[in-house]
C-alpha cells in the first residue's frame, strides 16, 4: 500500500499518457486513408493552357518574363497533344524544380465549342501522362481565353479520377458564355459548365481576370461572358476573385503579356 | 538569478504554450486531436478560437522575452544597489534594447510611422531576452561601480539611463542598417548550414546536438524541419504510397529516425525528464512544474518544462538534455541497422503523444512502439541522477532564500 502511494503520481502520469494515446490508437485504422488524402507531392507544377489558335509556344515570353522577376527561375516543358492522343514534348523539367511551368497545347487548336470539349479530353490524356512521369499529385493552372474553359471542363469532369488536387486556378479572359453578347442568352457551353460546377474541388482558389479595352470587353470577349464565371465558381470553391485590368496590353490577345497580369500571376499563382 | 527569472516567466510560457498546443493540435488540420477526434464535426467557431489562441500565444510568449530582459537586468543591478530607481531603469533599458532591435527596417525613414514589431519574438526570443538583459545589466552595474555615491537618488539613473538610451539607439540604427543587407538571413543560414544535408549517422548525431544546444540557450523553437529534409521525407512517403511496400529511400534523416524515436516530449527527449521527476523524491517544486507541464510534454511541447525547472542555461540538466537523445538515437540506429524496427515514413500529426510517434509513423509497427518505450526508459535512466542532483540544489537554494533581489 505504501509502495502504491509512493508511486501514485507516476501511475496517474502514465494513465494520462495512455488516455492521450487512445484517440490515436482508435484512429490508426483510418490512418493510411488520411495520409493518402493529405499527401502532397514535393512537385506542384503550374500548368498553362493557351487559347484557341495558339500553340504550346504561346507562353514562351510570359515564362521568360516571370523567370526574370522571380527569385528562383522555373523550367519550362511544352507538351503538344496530337489528335491521336500522342504527346510531343519539348523543353525540360529540371531536377529539383518543385514548380515547373508545363504548357499543354493541342495540335487541333481551332476555335468552337465542340473542339473545346475535345481539347478538354486531350488535356486529361496529357495530364495523366505527366502525372505518371513526374509523380505530382497537386498543381496550379492558368488558362488564357478558351484555355480557361478547357481547364474548367477538365476540373469538373476528369480531375477526380486522377486523384490530383488543384490548388489554384487563374483564367484570363475566359469566355464562360463564349462570344455571346446578349446577356439573356445562355450558351450550351455555359449550361454545361454550370451543371458540372458541383464537381469542382472545394479547396481550390480561383482568380478570373478580364481585360478592358472598351467598356464592353477586351476587343473579342464580352465582359458579361467573363463575369459569368461567378455562376460557376462562386460558392463552389474556396475563394473566387474577379479582377479587371485596363491600360496598355489590355486587349484579348495581349493579356498574358500585360504587366499587371504578369504581376498577378507572380503574386497569386506562384509560391 | 537566471533560474529565478525563468521561474517567474513560467506562467507566461505555460499559458502561451497551452494556447500554441490548442491551436496546432486541436484547431489545425495537421493536428493530432483535429484528426483523431474529428474536430470539424463538433467544434463551433473554430476560426474565432484560432484567432483568440493566436492572440494569447503571441502576447504571452512575446511578453516572456521582454520579461526575461527586464528581470535579468533588474536582478543584476539589484545585487549592486538597493536603489529602486536604478533597478527599474536597468530593467527598462533592457526591454528597450530588444524593442529598438525589433523594428521593421524598411519603415526606419523620416516622415514615416515606425513599424514596431513589438511582441512577435515568440519562444525563440527568450534567448535574446536573457542575453540582452545580461548585457544591459552588466553595463549598468559597471556604471554603478564607477559612480557608487551619487548626490541624490535621481542623478545617477538619469545620467546612466540617458547614456544607455543613446548607446542603444545608435547600435540599433547600425544593426537595422545592416539588417537591410540581410545580416539575419546570413546568420540563420550560417546556423543551419551544418543541418542542411542531414543524411547519414554522423549528420543525424550532429543535428541532435546542435538542435539541443540551440534549445538549451533559450531558442525554444529551433530548427526542426528543413526544406531538404522535408523533400526527402516526402520522397519516402511517395515511395511507400506508390509501391504499397514499406521501402524507405532515405532512412537516415531526422523525420524518419530522430523525431519519432529520440524526440519524445520534444527536443532533448524530455518525456524521460518528466518521468524522472516523478521517480525522484523530495522535489516538490520540480513536481509542481512537472504536473503543470505534463499534458504539454506528452504532446511534445516542452517549453514550460524547460523554463520552469529550468533546463535552459542549467549546466546540470543540460548534460542529460544533450545525452538522452543521443543515446536513444544510437540505440534506434542500431535497431534500424539490424532491421528490428522500420524507419518512420508517415507524417506525424502535431501533438501526437511521444510514445505513439514511432508507432503511427511506421503505420502501426509494434516493434517501433516497443523501441519507443525502451528509449523512454533509457532516457529516464539518464535523466534520473541529474534530476535528483538538481532537486538537492533546489532545496539548498530555497534555504538560502535567493528571492531577496525581488524585494
Amino acid at each position: 500500500m505504501a509502495q502504491l502511494k509512493r508511486h501514485l503520481s507516476l501511475i496517474i502520469l502514465m494513465g494520462l499518457g495512455l488516455l492521450l494515446c487512445l484517440p490515436g490508437l482508435e484512429w490508426r485504422t483510418h490512418q493510411t486513408q488520411a495520409v493518402r488524402a493529405n499527401y502532397r507531392s514535393a512537385m506542384a507544377p503550374v500548368i498553362l493552357v493557351p487559347g484557341s489558335s495558339a500553340t504550346q509556344n504561346r507562353f514562351n515570353t510570359l515564362v521568360r518574363v516571370l523567370n526574370t522577376q522571380t527569385k528562383t527561375p522555373h523550367s519550362l516543358l511544352r507538351v503538344e497533344v496530337r489528335t491521336n492522343n500522342q504527346l510531343v514534348y519539348s523543353g525540360t523539367v529540371k531536377k529539383g524544380d518543385r514548380q515547373p511551368f508545363i504548357v499543354i497545347g493541342f495540335q487541333d487548336h481551332a476555335d468552337g465549342a465542340t473542339n473545346i470539349y475535345k481539347q478538354a479530353a486531350w488535356f486529361a490524356v496529357a495530364f495523366r501522362a505527366l502525372q505518371k512521369t513526374y509523380h505530382f499529385n497537386h498543381f496550379s493552372a492558368m488558362g488564357h481565353s478558351n484555355g480557361g474553359l478547357v481547364l474548367t471542363l477538365f476540373l469538373e469532369q476528369a480531375l477526380a479520377s486522377t486523384g490530383a488536387h488543384a490548388d489554384r486556378l487563374m483564367t484570363i479572359a475566359s469566355p464562360f458564355n463564349l462570344e455571346e453578347t446578349d446577356s439573356r442568352v445562355d450558351t450550351p457551353m455555359f449550361k454545361r459548365l454550370v451543371a458540372g460546377r458541383t464537381h469542382l474541388p472545394q479547396s481550390m482558389v480561383v482568380y478570373s481576370l478580364a481585360g478592358s479595352q472598351s467598356y464592353n470587353g477586351d476587343g473579342i470577349v464580352p465582359f458579361d461572358s467573363v463575369e459569368r464565371g461567378k455562376y460557376i465558381f462562386q460558392k463552389q470553391v474556396k475563394s473566387f476573385t474577379q479582377i479587371t485590368v485596363s491600360g496598355a496590353n489590355a486587349n484579348h490577345a495581349n493579356l498574358p503579356e500585360n504587366q499587371q497580369i504578369v504581376r498577378l500571376i507572380q503574386q497569386d499563382l506562384l509560391d | 538569478m537566471i533560474r529565478r527569472t525563468l521561474r517567474l516567466l513560467f506562467p507566461l510560457v505555460l499559458v502561451g504554450s497551452l494556447a500554441d498546443f490548442f491551436n496546432r493540435s486541436w484547431l489545425q488540420p495537421t493536428g493530432y486531436y483535429y484528426q483523431t477526434l474529428h474536430v470539424t464535426g463538433w467544434m463551433l467557431r473554430r476560426t474565432r478560437l484560432q484567432q483568440a489562441t493566436l492572440l494569447l500565444q503571441t502576447g504571452t510568449l512575446g511578453l516572456a522575452s521582454l520579461g526575461a530582459a527586464f528581470l535579468v537586468s533588474y536582478g543584476l543591478v539589484a545585487h549592486a544597489t538597493t536603489k529602486a530607481s536604478d533597478r527599474f531603469l536597468a530593467g527598462g533599458l533592457a526591454v528597450l534594447g530588444i524593442q529598438f532591435l525589433n523594428v521593421d527596417p524598411a519603415t526606419l525613414q523620416v516622415n514615416r510611422p515606425l513599424g514596431w514589431l513589438a511582441m512577435n519574438t515568440g519562444l525563440g526570443g527568450l534567448a535574446i531576452g536573457l542575453i540582452v538583459g545580461l548585457m544591459v545589466g552588466q553595463l549598468y552595474c559597471l556604471g554603478i561601480q564607477r559612480w557608487p555615491h551619487p548626490g541624490d537618488d535621481l542623478v545617477r539613473p538619469l545620467t546612466l539611463g540617458g547614456i544607455g538610451l543613446l548607446l542603444e539607439s545608435g547600435l540599433s540604427v547600425l544593426w537595422l542598417m545592416r539588417t537591410t543587407l540581410g545580416v539575419p538571413l546570413k546568420l540563420g543560414a550560417w546556423l543551419k548550414a551544418p543541418l542542411t544535408l542531414t543524411t547519414g549517422w554522423g549528420q543525424l548525431f550532429r543535428f541532435s546536438v546542435l538542435n539541443g544546444l540551440l534549445t538549451w540557450v533559450g531558442m525554444l523553437n529551433p530548427v526542426t524541419s528543413l526544406t531538404k529534409q522535408s523533400v526527402l521525407a516526402t520522397q519516402n512517403l511517395a515511395e511507400v504510397l506508390a509501391t504499397g511496400k514499406w521501402h524507405i529511400l532515405h532512412p537516415l534523416i531526422a523525420p524518419t529516425l530522430l523525431t519519432p524515436y529520440a524526440n519524445m516530449g520534444g527536443t532533448g527527449m524530455t518525456l524521460g525528464l518528466l518521468v524522472a521527476i516523478f521517480l525522484v523524491r523530495r522535489n516538490l517544486v520540480q513536481r509542481q512544474v512537472g504536473w503543470l507541464s505534463a499534458l504539454l510534454v506528452f504532446s511534445n511541447f516542452n517549453a514550460p518544462l524547460l523554463v520552469g525547472l529550468p533546463v535552459i542555461w542549467s549546466p546540470l540538466l543540460g548534460i542529460p538534455f544533450l545525452l538522452a537523445p543521443l543515446a536513444c538515437l544510437a540505440l534506434s540506429s542500431l535497431c534500424l541497422a539490424l532491421r528490428w524496427v522500420p524507419a518512420s515514413a508517415y507524417p506525424l500529426l502535431v501533438g501526437t503523444p511521444g510514445p505513439l510517434m514511432s508507432f503511427l509513423g511506421t503505420n502501426g509497427a509494434l516493434s517501433a512502439l516497443v523501441l519507443a518505450l525502451v528509449n523512454l526508459a533509457l532516457s529516464t535512466a539518464i535523466y534520473y541522477p541529474f534530476v535528483k542532483w538538481a532537486a538537492l540544489v533546489e532545496r539548498q537554494s530555497a534555504k538560502g532564500g535567493d528571492d531577496a533581489w525581488l524585494s
